[in-house]
């Protein structure tokens, strides 16, 4: 099973690449997704790469497996040599074995890695593990009771099992490398933070080095030794993790980190978002690849392209304005305030308990076997207020929001609404509540169309609408396809609040996004629903979000809620022992 | 409040990527299906003979004067394969079309309104599906008496359901996906709904079962000329042709072959187009 050692040399690096391209296309164009990688990862350390989606972090993890789509026609360049093994341009067969023993993979999403016919002990054993060998795999990845696992089919677990499963079906080959491509971001956050737990102390006990690639980067500094930021395909900026995060020297490093928000933000003012593209064209010929976002950026940024220099130990950035970072890091604290809010007593929401239930009703044959979903749920919420439902999945907060807006009916309880309008709602996937046939200038002008305006009057609300949430006036004749994701969500805002509605629901519509953009669209909806008056229910599994944008937060556990109450006193003083269990699973920066 | 939008400008990658996603085979397919309308609808204005009277010798092998040589009777078949494209084809297009838009009409409202309309519909649908389609299609030719329009329009009463059933399912599929749940939030309903937001959705699965279709029905069509109760005896059409022939295989090999072989050319191009359009539609 494992490889006759090849370098044992205590200091060569187990993972080294040196001016790795890559460049993939799609639909024809091709285009530079990795743009002259030089790194180096020694035996057992653990490294994390840090970046947007787009910055190529992903596609270094499947370089190193050789698992680049071929539909996507991959050209590389460069070297990667893992263990002493050349990976560009080897054969599919060593490919293989170089993929069987040195180099695994733990995915995002574990129930797509396994078989859903086949038992755990039995696709344990497929990797060549014996029965006892299983049994005991399972048990180093903490899982309870590892006899029953492994005669369990993959959907009677857990998320978190499951990943357990990957975790320790990709240790148990030993391999020198392991790839981890945000393998917690499909999990409760209490859940995640056992599992960065698990990786590390594996690594440790094993002397694997691991991947970890991520965006978020507290999650990178509970992990990993050494941080790699990314950008556009570049590295930014590799250091320690301690050292990089108390003082970053590339402007991106510098706005990641402000753009971060934990349990510790202010919530007097917004958040700090991380400098916006600006209007102007990108240079032709070599040129700094962060130059239409850089804060610092001169004349030679657009001249040449920075390389990678050691600045002082361990730390390379690739910056000519370096020494310009820690100014920068000052000046955006100073980030403004909020709008004065407008607000009265009036109920927006009023929800009296609330009950639902799920699964198969009575028949003549057998009782019924339903599962109660929620419990009896009382929540009002005032005109002009933000109210954050907070709980992990399962817990019902999303079933709740569908009956606050009307879509699914309850089994025993009371919803109304102040006036009998029905509210609005920005849901989690932005792209995918966007009709892709229809321009989205089209999709937030139906909800005028009931006002009996002209069509001169409708073109002026769409603009307004999309000036108003920052979106480009002259995009709205763009089909959703043509807009990034983060244009997306603002689209289903702007059509939220073209007509300025009473109760806007908002479901996990964070979730799903990178720190800066996460900021940016916290700072939108604050923003909107204080200067509009609007009420707020803001369903989250994320903590730190629900402090910054309510006025109260509730605590959703299997259907009870358990807390509600004011943000800072539940966060600082939490009653129930779930909400200890969330705060205390929140990742910080300072730890 | 920070700004995060893209130049005005459309990132408009490039007109042709569906073409890119069509691999060559298919091209040839929906290149062949365009030929074969062209010649469907222009080719028997150029004919070289006329195709309904005797120029020639009988039993002519194939040769220059007659490309595809003559018949028993001495009629130039080049001539009446031409033809027989525009008799085979051109209804073959119709009875998809009309079955499409009846299909898809009865469909997508029994989908967007369902409950007991839905269930009706559908009890309608299935009635046509369980009888043997080709069988009553004869049946119902038979009652009306021979002939091209009574034919259509035995075959269109058997095609329209599969059409219904199938956009009444995407419809039904598109319902509870999140963009439709958001549009009736924002308060979109009734025939804006049904035509904006739930047909598009189900064209794209429509056009293509239509497409591969096609060669079903030019078969289905030959089947029943073929035992005689297409079109009456002077005109051509293909399947037609190769049944009176089929007996003189062996002594004059082309006169069943040929229209055989045009029968199977459209077919095959006919399904290679529908997999081009699928290809074509599935990145859009």
């Amino acid at each position: 099973m494992t490889l006759p050692p090849t370098s044992t040399e205590p200091e060569a690096p187990v993972l080294s690449i040196r001016g790795l391209h890559v460049r993939l296309s799609r639909d024809g164009d091709a285009s530079t997704v990795l743009d002259g990688i030089d790194f180096d990862l020694a035996r057992g350390e653990v490294v994390a790469l840090v970046g947007e989606s787009g910055s190529g972090k992903s596609t270094i993890g499947l370089t190193l497996q050789g698992l680049l789509p071929a539909e996507a026609q991959p050209e590389i360049s460069g070297s990667v040599r893992l263990a002493g093994r050349e990976i560009v341009g080897a054969k599919p067969h060593a490919l293989r074995e170089i993929r069987r023993s040195l180099v695994r993979a733990v995915p995002q999403d574990p129930m797509g890695a396994l078989n859903p016919t086949m038992s755990i002990g039995a696709q344990l054993r497929e990797s060549g593990l014996s029965a006892d060998e299983v049994l005991d795999w399972l048990t180093r990845t903490g899982l309870p009771d590892p006899r029953r696992i492994a005669s369990d089919l993959p959907h009677r677990l857990s998320g978190g099992q499951r990943q357990r499963v990957l975790i320790a079906m990709s240790m148990a080959a030993r391999p020198r490398v392991l790839i981890a491509d945000e393998p917690t971001t499909a999990l409760d956050v209490t859940v995640q933070a056992q599992i960065l737990t698990l990786l590390k102390d594996l690594a440790r006990e094993h002397n694997t080095a691991i991947l970890f690639i991520t965006h978020d980067l507290a999650v990178a500094a509970e992990l990993a030794d050494r941080v790699m930021v990314l950008y556009g395909g570049r590295v930014a900026e590799v250091g320690d993790t301690r050292a990089l995060i108390t003082a970053p020297a590339h402007p991106y490093s510098a706005g990641l980190l402000s753009a971060r928000f934990d349990l510790d933000s202010s919530r007097d003012r917004q958040l700090v978002t991380l400098s916006a593209e600006h209007l102007r064209d990108r240079p032709v010929g070599a040129h700094c690849n962060y130059v239409t976002r850089c804060p610092l950026a001169e004349a030679d940024c657009s001249e040449r392209r920075p390389d990678l220099v050691r600045v002082h130990h361990g730390r390379q950035v690739a910056c000519f304005h370096a020494d310009r970072v820690p100014g920068l890091l000052a000046r955006v604290r100073e980030a403004p305030g909020w709008p004065a809010p407008v607000s009265s007593d009036a109920n927006a929401l009023e929800l009296y308990r609330i009950t639902k239930s799920f699964g198969p009703g009575r028949t003549l044959l057998r009782p019924a076997r339903q599962t109660q979903v929620l419990a009896g749920i009382d929540l009002r919420i005032r005109q002009g207020e933000c109210v954050a439902l907070v709980g992990e999945s399962g817990s019902g907060k999303s079933t709740l929001l569908r009956i606050a807006a009307g879509l699914l009916d309850p089994d025993h309880g009371d919803v109304s609404w102040l006036g009998g309008v029905p509210p609005q709602v920005v849901f989690q996937d932005a792209v995918a509540s966007l009709t892709p046939w229809l321009t989205v200038g089209e999709q937030i002008r139906d909800r005028l169309r009931p006002l009996g305006l002209s069509r001169r009057e409708q073109d002026f609300r769409v603009a307004g609408a999309l000036k108003l949430v920052g979106v480009d006036p002259a995009l709205a004749g763009a089909l959703p396809s043509e807009l990034s994701g983060g244009q997306c969500q603002r689209v289903t805002v702007a059509r939220a609040v073209v007509v300025p509605p009473k109760l806007l629901l908002c479901d996990e519509p964070i979730s799903a996004m990178d720190v800066s953009l996460a900021a940016q669209t916290l700072n939108l909806l604050g923003g909107l629903r204080r200067s509009m008056g609007m009420a707020m229910l803001f369903v989250t599994h994320d903590l730190a979000a629900a402090r910054l944008i309510a006025d109260r937060i509730a605590v959703l556990e299997k259907g009870h809620l358990v807390e509600i109450g004011e943000p800072d006193q539940v966060i600082s003083a939490p009653q129930a022992p779930y909400t200890k269990k969330l705060v205390g699973a929140v990742p910080r920066l300072a730890g | 409040m920070a700004l995060a939008s893209k130049p005005a400008t459309l990132p408009r990658t490039s007109n042709f990527g569906w073409l890119r996603r069509v691999a060559w085979l298919e091209r040839i397919g929906l290149l062949g299906v365009l030929l074969i309308t062209l010649i469907a609808v222009f080719g028997p204005l150029a004919l070289p003979f006329d195709p309904m009277l005797r120029v020639a010798e009988a039993y002519q092998p194939p040769g220059i004067a007659h490309w595809f040589g003559t018949d028993e009777i001495g009629r130039d078949l080049f001539s009446r394969v031409v033809l027989g494209v525009r008799y085979t084809w051109l209804p073959g297009l119709a009875i998809i079309a009309i079955a499409l838009v009846i299909g898809t009409t009865v469909g997508v409202f029994a989908g967007m309104v369902g409950g007991w309309v839905d269930a009706l519909l559908q009890r309608v649908v299935e009635l046509f599906l369980v009888l043997p389609s080709t069988l009553i299609a004869l049946a119902v030719v038979a009652a009306l008496g021979p002939g091209l329009l009574n034919t259509m329009i035995a075959i269109t009463i058997f095609w329209w359901p599969w059409y219904a059933r199938m956009a009444r399912d995407e419809v039904r599929r598109i319902r509870s996906r999140p963009h439709v749940e958001a549009a009736r939030i924002a308060g979109v309903k009734g025939p804006r709904l049904m035509f904006r937001y739930l047909l598009p959705g189900a064209v794209p699965a429509l056009l293509v079962a239509a497409t591969l279709d096609v060669a079903n029905i030019i078969l289905t069509l030959s089947v029943i000329s073929f035992l005689g109760l297409g079109l009456p005896a002077p005109a051509p059409e293909l399947g037609a042709m190769t049944s009176r022939s089929v007996d003189s295989l062996t002594a004059y090999w082309w006169l069943p072959i040929i229209p055989a072989l045009m029968i199977f050319a459209m077919s095959v191009l006919a399904n290679l187009a529908g997999d081009g359009i699928r290809s074509a539609l599935r990145g859009a």
